[in-house]
Parts: structure tokens; C-alpha cells; sequence
């Protein structure tokens, strides 16, 4: 390949990267994929990054790759940090479990069509004899939980 | 100049709607029809890019292949770079899709896999290694790390729902669609500065010497130490900030965890009792 396609070639990559990345961080609801998805599209900038270094010949784009890489550590750390203390709040990594942070005049989310038991899937759990009487549920957890 | 951008919308619709087919939804439904349609529109833009498809000159159809190329020349398909940018994208598409987090963090090591090739293969030899040492070898460590603390009960249903799956796949989709398009197009008719720069001697013989040396990490690290002597010093100390931060972060969890349990006084339970509600209380 001459240098002006490889140069395109991984421009293509980069944009196909940032692009899943984003659809992966706008769409999935684990707070662990979001994070995921959001070094997925890091990864993207960073291989645009390294084909203009390349084709310029300059050490600019492979010097800030490795500034990418320190942030995108760092970042990971508190990240996951936030999601461990999250998690340790509220019992899942569900984001949409926090949505009481919205903005006031947007809408409360609510699941309206909610997916198979994980048995449907393939999943199977020793099942307990229930014992004494079954406490109330609060409201807020049958919106979000299908087992109470 | 519109109808010259068809084959770019097509392929924006295909992967499109075959990201939405993949993405979990309520009702599983049609994802091996919806691998066929994302497999089918890369396969449509990497038509696009390596045999210039649609950077055709006014005039000439679109599958006189070699018509409309950069330079006239052939296309060079490197088989080495397609098998590459296909693993990396493909595994990303995995990483994305999936409704177990566990397999889409191992997909996304396969990515991170395919990127340090893809930094090897333009001869970035330490990004290449830096990348698989830190993101494959210790990022993505943490995060199967904190898989296997924060969800040891399997599937969850919030792993196999999406928000707004088709939107947020239209929205990643048209943007791939537009960069590819206007990179592409920008290309079309490179000015005299960019074709001077990619093919002169003096550039070539510069590359020689520069960015393609042979003392590549030796290179790397003079210019790191010397013309960005400070943005290093100022990488650590983000570093040291966030081991700080991360363990404040941490330790103040955990200070809640000891409240919940009832080892505290009267106002540490009053609070326990409203955050076992969990989050937020407000409505």
C-alpha cells in the first residue's frame, strides 16, 4: 500500500471504532460495557491518531497516543472504583437505576417490555422451598426486578 | 454529486440496521440476520475504500473498479491489513453486542489484540506493546476483576435490554457513514501538498530517519523526554491523583458497607436505613 492509503485505510478503522464504540456506550446498561465501549472509541482516536503520525512523520501523534493510554489508565482506575461503590449502593450495575440524577423536567424511564427469565436462555438455579410469609415489595424494585 | 453517495448510504443502512438486530433487545430476535447485515456492510465499505467504488469520477459507472482510484493507480489490496482491521472491527462489534459482559470485556481484549497489530503494522512498536501490556494486560484485568466481584448472579435482564437500540445504532452508524464518506472524499483529489509529502524523496529519505527508524524506542523515548518533558511529568502525577482518588473513592464505599451492617450509632443507622432503599431517595 502507498502511504496516502494506508493513511485512509486506517482513518476507516479509527471512524469504525469510534462509531461502535458509541452505539456499544449509548445503548448498553451495564455500567461496566459503557466503560468498555468508551475505550473502544479511545482505541479509535488512537489509530487515527498513529496513521496521521505516519503519514506526517511526525512523533506528535504516537507521543499523544501514549498520553491516551495514560488517561484511558487512570480513568479506568476511578471508573471502576465509581462502579464498585456504585454497585455496592443499589446491587446491580444497572444505570438506569440512577436515573433519579436526571434532569427535573425529563420523564422517569420505565421498562415497559422486560426480556425472557434467564432460564429461557439457557441459565438454571437450585431452586429454595420458600419459607415464612413473603415481605411486601416496595415499587421501586418491581419496575426494575422481574423476580419480585 | 448526490448520486455518487448511494453506495455509502447502503452501507450505512446495513450496518445500521444490523447493529440493531444485534443489540440485546426484549425479544432476541433475527441476530444471525443481523450479523449477516453488519458483516455485509463492512464488506460494502471496504469495497468502497480499496477498489474506489464510489470515488468515481462524474461519468464513469460505478463498478468500472479502477476508474475512480487515488492517483489512477490499481488497488493494492493488502490481505495482511484486511485480516487485521477485520478482527479489530468485528471483535468490537462483538464486544458491543453481546449480553453477557464477561464475553463482551474478552472480545474487547480480541480488539485491543487487533489495534496493537494494527499500531505494529504501521510501525508504532511500542504503542503496539504499551497496548497490550496496559490495556489488554492490566485495563481489561480490572474490568473482568470487577465482573467477578459486582455480578456473580449470571445474566442479568438490564444485560440483555438496550436503551433506544435502533436510535443509538442509527446514530453510530450515520457517523461512520460520514467519516468514511467525506475521509474518502477528501482524498479524492488530494492538493499538491499532500501528494508531494506522500511521495517525494526527500520525504521518503526522511522517513528513513524518522519515524520509521530502526532505533524506534530509543526515538520515541528522546522525544518524549525532550520536547514533551513536561506533559510527562504532568502524566505521573494524574497517575498518582487517581491512585488517591480511586482509593478514596473505595474507602468511602466500603465506610458505607459498615453503616449498612449496624456498626455505628444512631445517625450512621437512621442514613443506613435510607440508603438500603438504595440510591438516591428522591423521586
Amino acid at each position: 500500500m502507498s502511504e496516502l492509503q494506508l493513511l485512509y485505510n486506517y482513518l476507516i478503522v479509527g471512524a469504525l471504532l469510534f462509531g461502535i464504540g458509541l452505539i456499544g456506550f449509548l445503548s448498553r446498561r451495564n455500567m461496566i460495557v459503557m466503560f468498555l465501549a468508551a475505550e473502544m472509541m479511545l482505541q479509535g482516536v488512537s489509530v487515527s491518531l498513529v496513521a496521521w503520525g505516519r503519514f506526517h512523520n511526525d512523533w506528535g501523534g504516537q507521543v499523544l497516543v501514549v498520553f491516551i493510554i495514560t488517561v484511558a489508565a487512570c480513568e479506568a482506575g476511578i471508573a471502576l472504583a465509581l462502579v464498585l461503590m456504585l454497585f455496592h449502593r443499589a446491587g446491580k450495575l444497572d444505570i438506569a437505576f440512577w436515573q433519579n440524577i436526571r434532569e427535573s423536567n425529563q420523564p422517569r424511564f420505565v421498562d415497559h417490555e422486560l426480556p425472557a427469565d434467564g432460564e429461557a436462555v439457557g441459565q438454571h438455579w437450585p431452586k429454595l422451598t420458600p419459607s415464612g410469609i413473603e415481605p411486601p415489595a416496595k415499587e421501586e424494585e418491581l419496575v426494575h426486578r422481574i423476580h419480585v | 454529486m448526490l448520486g455518487q453517495q448511494w453506495p455509502y448510504a447502503v452501507a450505512t443502512l446495513l450496518f445500521a440496521a444490523g447493529m440493531w438486530l444485534l443489540l440485546p433487545r426484549a425479544r432476541p430476535q433475527g441476530r444471525p440476520i443481523g450479523a449477516g447485515l453488519v458483516c455485509a456492510g463492512l464488506a460494502l465499505l471496504t469495497l468502497l475504500v480499496h477498489f474506489g467504488l464510489a470515488v468515481g469520477v462524474e461519468g464513469q459507472p460505478y463498478w468500472s473498479w479502477q476508474a475512480g482510484l487515488p492517483h489512477g493507480g490499481a488497488a493494492a489490496v493488502d490481505i495482511v491489513f484486511l485480516v487485521l482491521a477485520a478482527v479489530t472491527v468485528l471483535s468490537a462489534v462483538a464486544a458491543v453486542t453481546l449480553p453477557s459482559p464477561v464475553y463482551c470485556a474478552i472480545w474487547f481484549g480480541m480488539t485491543l489484540l487487533g489495534t496493537a497489530a494494527l499500531f505494529l503494522y504501521q510501525g508504532a512498536q511500542f504503542l503496539a506493546l504499551a497496548t497490550v501490556v496496559v490495556y489488554a494486560g492490566a485495563i481489561l484485568v480490572t474490568f473482568l476483576f470487577v465482573l467477578m466481584l459486582a455480578h456473580p448472579e449470571g445474566d442479568a435482564y438490564y444485560d440483555r435490554l438496550s436503551w433506544e437500540a435502533m436510535l443509538s445504532a442509527c446514530a453510530g452508524a450515520v457517523l461512520v457513514g460520514i467519516l468514511t464518506m467525506t475521509t474518502l472524499q477528501a482524498f479524492r483529489d488530494p492538493g499538491p501538498t499532500i501528494s508531494t509529502k506522500a511521495q517525494s524523496p526527500q520525504v521518503a529519505q526522511a522517513r528513513a530517519t524518522g519515524i520509521l527508524a530502526s532505533e524506534h524506542v530509543a526515538s520515541l523515548g528522546g522525544q518524549l523526554f525532550s520536547s514533551h518533558l513536561v506533559s510527562v511529568e504532568v502524566a505521573g502525577t494524574l497517575l498518582l491523583v487517581a491512585l488517591v482518588g480511586a482509593i478514596a473513592i473505595v474507602a468511602q464505599a466500603s465506610g458505607n458497607r459498615l453503616d449498612r451492617m449496624g456498626h455505628v450509632g444512631e445517625m450512621g443507622r437512621a442514613e443506613a436505613t435510607g440508603r438500603a432503599v438504595g440510591g438516591p431517595t428522591h423521586v
